[in-house]
């Protein structure tokens, strides 16, 4: 089969479209992961951002592939000039300039896509930039949609309907998991896939697994649950006197949080670690891991945990998770949302060192499916499939 | 294979007579996104517009001759042969695949390394879509039997070019079934393939049909399980469609037909599948390989209409019921299980086939033959008939016409009747164009109405149009014309035959359809909506936030309701009642969710939602209910809420259920403020503590521990037990025909969701084999909800009763001598009563790990618990003996889930209720 690679060698133009190009957050950071390994395997890579973002991230000065913002700040939302508004000329003027600022950044983006080689390929790797790709001219281009979350949480909120408009078009819609590409077919579409996140790097040493501590490592933002990991604990803490909580992480709920622990009487056995940014060494340290999200997509810090062979007990909460833990053999689910069942599957990891080695180990393995090798394979063979 | 894989997926069709269809296939196949597909097009002889498609594109279309008269399974091997692609499908003329079918099979195929990849047709079975559901690799056929049992490789699939020359069997032999039983795995995916598959056409495709079935039989020869699966499948899926088909045919299409199938059906039909069948699907196949045509159409009839007589059906002398006099011994042709032998003679449907529809002079002539069942003429009972005649779309405008001549003759009921419809059918001409002639038999004063089954060749379109004078003029339309309608009856309508009523028509046909309408049905359209959302919800909720909630209280208002509304029952009855009882000054305003019917009459009533329903709340002095006044709805600040909860707690609720946790923080919030706006919630046992007050967080000082007003009356009626014995029974009895000498048994489930859409819910407990068990000596009231209800069997009258419509389940639990429930909570307040209980539940251990429960129910349970229906009702047999060790379990089932109940909840309430208006 001539199937597998396109030869490597010739490259193409890649243009990464996200909402911005420096924000702060898991998507930046896969457009910025992805960039430099489509870099690395000769392509020529352009990521283009809609607009700059305030909190910025801080990149290295010299990324290797040209990066561009379509508008300085956030361009204002569409709001057609309808009823009263139509004796006030102010309103004209901002949906004139508005229009006018529109027509600009469609004329930008369309004299980069005519300049790329035949061959060339966008990757919108959210949903909003395809309002600006619909605008201008991508002929020759190949144009793929990605979804960075679950079929359940975007059928939720607004992204819902842009998908289902901008998107049928689209020469492909990667969902992260088969399941979720499935729900989208089921919904619908026709021109659906799937594709995983990249695991950005194995750390060369796993963790021991000796310290007697459970790590948790997320937002402290109501979608990451830890409000119920506060009370999973409450289960377990009693039968787990020598072990310890450890939860990294920042946000708005921390003040709630941490009164919540009091209340239990847990203090003595949750550390609260703050915002970390050695997430290898924070793992280097635990013998288990936990996740007690409401949604995510497919969750980065738990392959992350797994690559550094620390067994991961999860609620169930989205195909991202089950795709990644095969539950009972490299790390155990619980029903989302049921404590019981998630104290009960930390009893079982930290009541059985041997349990422990057993899926830790056979996690750092099974996640390696995820590399970045594995996963640039898995885009050069869809890159090779719409050109058939 | 030898040639080179020149393209990804090649495309066989087999060319047929209709070019456009062909045209249609052939571009859904350039079409495609993957570009590397070819169409490879078998004629059978020359073919303009094969060999037209092929020279404009040579490079993707290929085409092969075949000679003339080749049968389409060899045209389609040798297009199989002739392809080219790496994978190769099969398309039937006029079926478009999908644009990026053949990329997503491709890319299937080459992801799972499968033989073949399937996908799914639009239109398709809800079996397929099942089938379909989810992306999976097929390697044992045991996992997805139906790729060869049923025909779900019809199309929409691809098959590796390598595994063609491994193909077993050949010729007539289902090709998907071939290629399925020489993959070595199989993809399934959920993505759709193929739109536009031919409408089936059962009977002329039954013939074909029949002969792909016995070879495809051949290949399944050493799998017994498959091939029994596929000699049913093949009855549900190809010969029933067949019988239904039967109804719309004349009387010589249908003879013609019968011929031919039951010729064909020959061999194929086998005691075990038809055994498996429904009886009236079966007696239907049955006749189609005996080749009786007008028992087939008579069949099909009942299919189309369930629970319709359409045989002179026999009682057999050991009290079976069978078909007709002619198949009384056969078992086959058994339907007692239709329980037509318990039906009232009016509840009957029948069939009457109407014989002849003439004009005669002036009048119409029309006559028919009536089915008599089980032999209820045998007496010779007094006949009499009139065939009434009513507007369709329900208008209660009815013509009765007497009939003269009605007679008996060999088992059935001749009639013929003479319609004056010129003179005295006078409709209004606009609104009542459409009449239904049914014909009521009176049987010893005994009356049974009946729709009339006509055929087309019954009812000759000119022969029987008749003058029309409506009232409105003759431009409305002119002439009554007789017709057979989609389903078959015969019907009534007004058409305009002559000029000027065709002109009138033409005209109003122009302003309804055309220009005018057009200008003003957007208009109409606009006006609506706004209507519509002045009433909306939204607005509805801000009004009552900005201005309702704000005015002043109005002393002495009470606010009632139950279930959401949806009945007069349970504790804020009980409440209302003692209420009543003291002649309080209060005025009580119940709501109701869709019907009033079942309400009090001296109370007010206000539709759940409704603008008078946001009024009552928004000024009531109390709010009492049992589930939770609408969310949305804030408590005004002068009003107290009484909450007196639906039932003590088994499975997780409120904040302690795992699905509430996973909500996010917005919806757990909109919760906690609902349940944060009661001011008094009713306990019955420090359980409830335990349980729900903490699930919803309610603090200690806002619990009201009385037990719940409901419950006063099992109390009561557990002194009377004891004072003077359970007899009489209480008025309800009487009411639903309940002798004193009968158990009385309870049957009364959880509900288990709404089920979805096409699904049918079955009652988890057999009624019917309870029946013949317990017929004699008990009697079943069911209390399910009404969907489930609606599956509920014939049975013998008096033997099982449907309450679920009843408002009060708790004047049942006093009627009843014991009660069948699974986990419902119904069953901590039928232990007051301390009668009987029996906990059904085969799926106890499922539910119990999906909603998670606050106990154990086998340990702690006041009755056995039970997994299986036999089980069930043998203990249901030896009850009266096995209760005594029960007795102890259950007494402290009650004290530990009842300590508060003790009779006096409602006054509890009620003082609480009247105790804080004397203070105001």
């Amino acid at each position: 089969m001539t199937s597998t690679t396109a030869p490597r060698s010739t490259g193409r133009d890649l243009f990464l479209v996200a909402n911005t190009v420096d924000e702060l957050g898991g998507v930046t950071a896969w457009t910025h992961q992805m960039a430099r390994l489509f870099q690395g395997a000769g392509h020529r890579v352009h990521v283009i951002g809609v607009h700059e973002a305030e909190l910025k991230l801080t990149l290295p000065a010299d990324l290797g592939y040209e990066v561009t913002s379509l508008y300085p700040a956030h361009p204002p939302t569409p709001s057609p000039v309808r009823g009263l508004n139509r004796l006030s000329p102010a309103a004209h003027r901002r949906e004139g300039r508005r229009l006018a600022d529109l027509g600009r950044a469609v004329a930008r983006l369309s004299e980069l896509f005519r300049a790329a080689r035949p061959g060339a390929v966008a990757v919108v790797t959210q949903v909003w930039p395809m309002e600006w790709l619909r605008e201008a001219d991508t002929a020759g281009l190949r144009i793929i949609g990605m979804s960075h979350e679950s079929y359940a949480y975007t059928r939720a909120c607004h992204r819902y309907r842009s998908v289902k408009r901008n998107y049928p078009s689209a020469d492909r819609w990667l969902a992260l998991t088969q399941e979720d590409a499935d729900d989208w077919i089921a919904d619908g579409m026709h021109n659906v896939g799937a594709m995983p996140n990249a695991l950005a790097h194995l750390p060369e040493i796993p963790s021991p697994r000796t310290a007697k501590v459970v790590c948790s490592i997320g937002r402290l933002a109501d979608q990451k649950g830890i409000d119920m990991l506060v009370d999973t604990w409450a289960e377990v803490a009693p039968h787990r006197p020598d072990w310890t909580l450890r939860i990294y992480g920042a946000g708005s709920d921390e003040p709630d949080l941490r009164r919540q622990c009091t209340e239990l009487g847990l203090d003595r056995s949750v550390q609260w670690m703050g915002r970390t940014d050695d997430v290898a060494g924070a793992l280097a340290e635990s013998a288990v891991f936990v996740q007690s999200s409401r949604g995510e997509g497919f969750p980065l810090a738990l392959m992350e945990a797994m690559a550094s062979a620390v067994p991961c007990a999860a609620f169930d909460c989205a195909p991202g998770v089950r795709e990644i833990v095969c539950d009972g053999e490299d790390g155990l689910l619980a029903p989302p949302g049921d404590t019981a069942a998630l104290a009960d599957r930390l009893l079982r990891l930290t009541g059985n060192p041997r349990l422990r080695d057993a899926m830790g180990e056979r996690a750092r393995v099974n996640v390696q499916r995820f590399s970045e090798e594995r996963v640039l394979e898995r885009w050069e063979e869809l890159f090779a499939l719409l050109e058939r | 294979m030898t040639t080179p894989e020149a393209y990804d997926i090649s495309c066989v069709v087999v060319c047929g007579a209709d070019a456009a269809a062909l045209r249609a296939t052939v571009r859904s196949v350039l079409d495609q996104t993957l570009a590397g597909t070819e169409a490879v097009l078998v004629t059978a002889g020359a073919d303009d517009t094969a060999a037209s498609l092929a020279a404009a594109d040579p490079q993707r279309i290929r085409l092969v001759h075949a000679g003339p008269e080749s049968p389409a399974c060899v045209l389609r091997d040798l297009g199989l042969a002739a392809a080219r692609g790496r994978y190769v499908m099969v398309a039937a003329p006029g079926e478009r695949l999908e644009r990026h079918a053949c990329r997503n099979l491709f890319e299937a195929g080459r992801r799972t390394d499968a033989d073949l990849v399937a996908g799914r047709r639009d239109k398709a079975p809800a079996w397929h879509k099942e089938l379909h559901a989810r992306s999976r690799v097929v390697e044992d056929l045991a996992d997805a039997p139906e790729l060869v049992t049923r025909d779900s490789l019809s199309g929409g699939f691809c098959v590796r070019r390598g595994l063609l020359g491994a193909l077993s069997g050949a010729g007539r032999a289902h090709f998907g079934v071939r290629a399925a039983l020489a993959a070595r795995s199989i993809a399934l995916v959920p993505n759709l393939i193929t739109t536009g598959c031919a409408p089936a056409d059962p009977v002329r495709d039954l013939p074909r049909a029949a002969d792909a079935q016995r070879d495809t039989l051949e290949l399944l020869h050493g799998d017994d399980a498959l091939r029994a699966a596929r000699e049913s499948a093949f009855l549900s899926d190809h010969v029933i469609p067949c019988v239904r088909a039967f109804l719309p045919l004349g009387p010589d299409d249908r003879r013609e037909a019968a011929d031919t199938l039951a010729r064909s059906l020959f061999s194929l039909v086998t005691p075990e599948a038809l055994g498996a069948l429904p009886p009236v699907e079966r007696i239907g196949v049955r006749l189609l390989t005996d080749g009786d045509a007008d028992g087939v159409q008579a069949a099909a009839y009942a299919l189309a209409r369930p629970g319709t007589v359409v045989s002179p059906l026999v009682r057999t002398r050991d009290g079976r019921v069978r078909w007709s006099a002619e198949h009384a011994d056969d078992d086959t042709f058994d339907v007692t299980e239709l329980g037509h032998q318990y039906r009232q003679f009016t509840d009957l449907r029948l069939l009457n086939r109407v014989t002849h529809c003439l004009r005669q002079g002036a009048v119409l002539a029309v006559g028919g033959r009536l089915v008599v069942p089980l032999g209820l003429l045998d007496d010779r009972p007094a006949l009499a008939a009139r065939l009434d005649l009513s507007v369709r779309g329900g208008r209660a405008h009815t013509l009765s016409v007497p009939v003269r001549d009605v007679r008996q003759e060999d088992g059935g009921v001749v009639w013929r009747a003479e319609l004056p419809l010129t003179g005295a059918l006078r409709p209004r001409g606009i609104g009542d164009r459409v009449w239904d002639p049914r014909l009521v038999l009176t049987v010893d004063g005994v009356p049974v109405t009946t729709d009339l089954l006509a055929d087309k060749s019954a009812v000759p379109t000119r022969a029987t149009a008749l003058p029309a004078r409506p009232l409105l003029t003759r431009l409305t339309g002119d002439t009554w014309q007789p017709y057979v309608t989609a389903t078959q009856h015969l019907a009534v309508c007004l058409l305009p035959r002559r000029r000027a009523a065709r002109a009138a028509q033409a005209l109003a046909h122009y302003v309804t359809h055309f220009r005018p309408a057009r200008k003003l049905k957007p208009v109409l359209r606009t006006l609506r909506r706004k209507r519509e959302a002045l009433h909306s919800q939204r607005v509805k909720l801000r009004v009552y936030r900005r201005i309702l909630s704000q005015l002043p209280v109005s002393r002495g208002l009470v606010v009632f309701e139950s279930h959401m509304g949806k009945c007069y029952g349970d504790s804020p009855r009980a409440v209302h009642e003692e209420l009543l009882a003291r002649g309080a000054r209060v005025r009580c305003v119940w709501s109701y969710a869709t019907s009033p019917a079942g309400f009090p009459d001296g109370a007010r009533l206000v539709r759940r939602w409704s603008w008078r329903y946001l009024w009552a709340l928004a000024r009531a002095e109390w709010w009492v209910d049992n589930q939770g006044f609408p969310h949305a709805l804030d408590k005004p600040r002068h009003t107290t809420y009484l909450q007196t909860w639906h039932g003590s707690a088994y499975k997780r609720m409120g904040f302690d259920e795992a699905r509430h946790r996973t909500r996010n923080a917005p919806e757990r919030e909109r919760l906690r403020r609902a349940v944060g706006r009661f001011d008094h919630f009713t306990v019955r046992s420090e359980h409830d503590v335990r349980t729900l007050a903490r699930a919803y967080r309610i603090p200690e000082e806002r619990l009201l521990r009385a037990g719940y007003p409901r419950n006063d009356r099992l109390v009561e009626a557990r002194e009377r037990d004891e004072r003077e014995g359970r007899f009489p029974r209480p008025p309800l009895a009487t009411q639903l025909g309940i002798p004193d000498h009968r158990t009385v048994v309870l049957y009364a489930p959880t509900f288990r969701g709404v089920p979805k859409k096409g699904q049918v819910v079955q009652l988890p407990l057999d009624v019917r084999e309870f029946a013949e068990r317990f017929g004699d000596t008990h009697v079943l009231l069911v209390r399910a909800h009404y969907m489930e209800a609606a599956s509920l069997p014939v049975t013998p009258p008096g033997t099982v009763v449907d309450v679920s419509g009843h408002h009060d389940v708790s004047e049942l639990l006093v009627l009843a001598d014991v009660l069948i429930t699974d986990y419902s909570s119904i069953m901590f307040d039928y232990a007051l009563l301390d009668r009987p209980l029996v906990h059904f539940a085969p799926d106890l251990d499922a539910y119990a790990a999906d909603r998670g429960t606050y106990f154990d129910l086998r340990k702690r349970a006041g009755g056995p618990v039970i997994e299986t229906q036999e089980e069930l009702l043998r203990t249901l047999a030896r009850l009266k003996k096995a209760d005594g060790e029960w007795q102890a379990a259950r007494r402290a089932f009650a004290a530990e889930f009842g300590s508060y109940d003790g009779g006096g909840a409602a006054r509890a309430a009620a003082d609480l209720i009247l105790g804080k208006k004397a203070r105001a």
